[in-house]
């Protein structure tokens, strides 16, 4: 298991009829780091995870986990694995506990994973652990999936967009749970279309794009590359701003909507615009940046038809 | 304890919590009681049904009745909710992709749900025979029972005959939750594992209505299921019964041959 990476898909290729969900995918998630899959919804992120797990046999090439292929060693090469695909699921008419209790029982060969109580307390659902789970909220079922994978003590715990339908408070539980198992030790592997979550949590992150992968790099390559920011600019005269924005250099994508000016630029570029913009006597109404710099570089990576980036 | 073990317990605790078999479960339990009190608090006795004639004669009668209703829909009704639920009730709740990221392989849970779901259908089947029989024999009595041979058969052997009766439905009883297993895989649906095999069920009744080739009567389920007539007939044959076990022993094996390769093959996308 020394020096393998905590996944690695080689090849690794998932068709549904005439859609290719996954397309020769090569991917390795280094032992340790919390790893961020980004990409959009159809991206071939969840068609990964499940392959991962054995929930969806590859069409072709393989996926290993510590160096143990998945299809060939089934559940024992999934022994270290835990976490979950899109929504956790559970069985309504159990309790949150009586839920948790069932799936320790189905780990027992490999059940030396801390106890229910201590996974419950970790979540902060033990004084609901009695409620049937049919009762919980959306974000007490997402708490219940961590709990569930925690029970199984992973070296690597796999999460499906975690913050999906959560409310603000819940999103930022949500991040600071995650945070701190990827500070514990443990190697994560988040799956998430949300840029700023992955940036929040992550050390490393590959973008996925129709089936393979356009990125992979650490976030710091990734800051690196993303010097360009999205904004929207609102005028009195936004006509007029626009020819003037059409000649002012470092301005890219610009398009007039309902909203105002969008476009993307340089800071530098956009101080400028701010000069021209005050000499030709337009005012300016609102200038706001509508994206990070991360947020616009996925956008293109995700968005353009050849570029990958690596 | 093994990880077939393990599934099979999970599967039991999970078929107690669920309220509607408890429910199932208490009205497979009272019916009978119901049933035989309403007999005698009326003068008409189903004389139609095989040993409906002899209801407030001898409590032994009571569960050769209630055994002649079950094998037309209610065994196929039994194994249908109890077998067929207890693979799709995964789909239903979108779990299996919960269950399947655990420490058990695809081929113990199977079996494990398997040998669940067949030993809480035989549960159901001995509670409802157990039950008409403590029915029948409380609030009618132990008295000998004249069998189809028109031979008094004495209370003891009566008994014993009863108990084998009921036993010898088995076979074809988990032939039908087999069916609803393979129907479930296959269908990914609850509606369609209770469904269809209930339905199959009724289609082979009505074949033996209609009296058609025997040898086509002979292979489906209903022949195996009424094969324990033979033993009240005075003397006992036992052709049907042997026949019979050898039919619902080639409907178990075949539905659950293809129950497994289905559930090994099967992509979980769901959930």
């Amino acid at each position: 298991m020394d020096g393998e990476p905590a996944v690695r898909a080689r090849g690794l290729t998932k068709r549904y009829g005439d859609v290719t969900a996954v397309d020769a995918m090569e991917l390795d998630v280094p032992v340790g780091v919390a790893f961020g899959l980004l990409g959009p919804n159809g991206a071939g992120k969840t068609t990964f995870m499940r392959m991962l797990f054995g929930l969806v046999r590859p069409d072709a090439g393989s996926v290993e986990v510590f160096g143990r292929n998945v299809a060939d060693h089934g559940v024992a090469a999934l022994a270290p694995v835990a976490g979950f695909v899109e929504s956790p699921r559970f069985y309504p008419y159990l309790s949150g506990r009586a839920n948790l209790e069932v799936l320790a029982r189905l780990d027992q060969p490999y059940g030396d994973g801390p106890d229910i109580d201590l996974v419950l307390e970790t979540v902060d659902l033990t004084d609901r652990q009695r409620s049937r789970v049919r009762e919980y909220s959306y974000g007490m079922v997402q708490r219940l999936g961590v709990a569930a994978a925690l029970l199984r003590n992973p070296q690597l715990l796999v999460v499906d967009e975690p913050t999906n339908g959560l409310d603000p408070a819940g999103i930022r539980d949500m991040r600071e749970l995650i945070a701190r198992l990827a500070g514990s030790g443990i190697t994560v592997l988040l799956s998430s279309h949300n840029m700023l979550e992955v940036e929040q949590v992550c050390d490393r992150v590959a973008i996925m794009r129709r089936g393979g992968i356009a990125f992979d790099g650490s976030i710091t390559d990734l800051r690196a590359m993303a010097d360009d920011v999205g904004y929207r600019l609102t005028t009195e005269d936004d006509r007029r701003a626009l020819e003037l924005c059409e000649h002012t250099p470092g301005l890219h994508r610009l398009e007039l909507g309902l909203d105002g000016l969008r476009f993307e630029a340089s800071q530098s570029a956009v101080e400028d615009l701010t000069r021209r913009l005050g000499a030709a006597g337009i005012g300016t109404r609102e200038l706001a940046a509508r994206t990070t710099a991360l947020e616009t570089l996925f956008f293109r990576l995700t968005e353009s038809r050849s570029e990958v980036l690596m | 304890m093994s990880s077939t073990t393990a599934v099979f317990r999970v599967e039991w605790r999970k078929l107690a919590a669920q309220p509607r078999l408890r429910a199932g479960f208490a009205v497979l339990l009272i019916a009978p009681w119901l049933f035989i009190a309403l007999v005698l608090h009326q003068d008409r006795l189903p004389v139609e049904t095989l040993y409906g004639r002899y209801l407030k004669d001898s409590g032994f009668a009571t569960p050769l009745v209630v055994l002649v209703f079950s094998t037309q829909w209610i065994f196929p009704l039994i194994a249908s909710l109890i077998s067929g639920d207890v693979f799709s009730s995964e789909d239903a709740h979108g779990t299996w992709k919960t269950v399947l990221t655990r420490s058990v392989s695809r081929g113990e849970m199977f079996w494990g749900k398997v040998a669940a779901a067949f030993t809480a259908t035989v549960a159901a089947v001995v509670v409802l025979g157990t039950s008409a029989t403590l029915a029948g024999v409380a609030l009618v009595g132990s008295q000998p029972l004249v069998n189809v041979g028109g031979v008094l058969v004495p209370a003891r052997s009566a008994l014993g005959h009863v108990a084998l009766s009921w036993l010898v439905v088995l076979p074809p009883v988990l032939a039908f939750a087999a069916l609803a297993i393979a129907v479930s895989i296959l269908t990914r649906s609850s509606v369609l594992g209770v469904l269809v095999p209930v339905v199959i069920g009724l289609v082979m009744q009505m074949y033996v209505f209609l009296n058609a080739w025997d040898t086509v009567r002979h292979v489906l389920l209903n022949s195996p299921m009424n094969a324990w007539r033979g033993l009240f007939d005075t003397p006992a044959y036992t052709d049907p019964l042997e026949r019979g076990l050898l039919v619902a022993l080639a409907y178990l094996a075949a539905s659950i041959a293809i129950s497994l390769i289905a559930f090994h093959r099967r992509d979980i996308t769901g959930g």
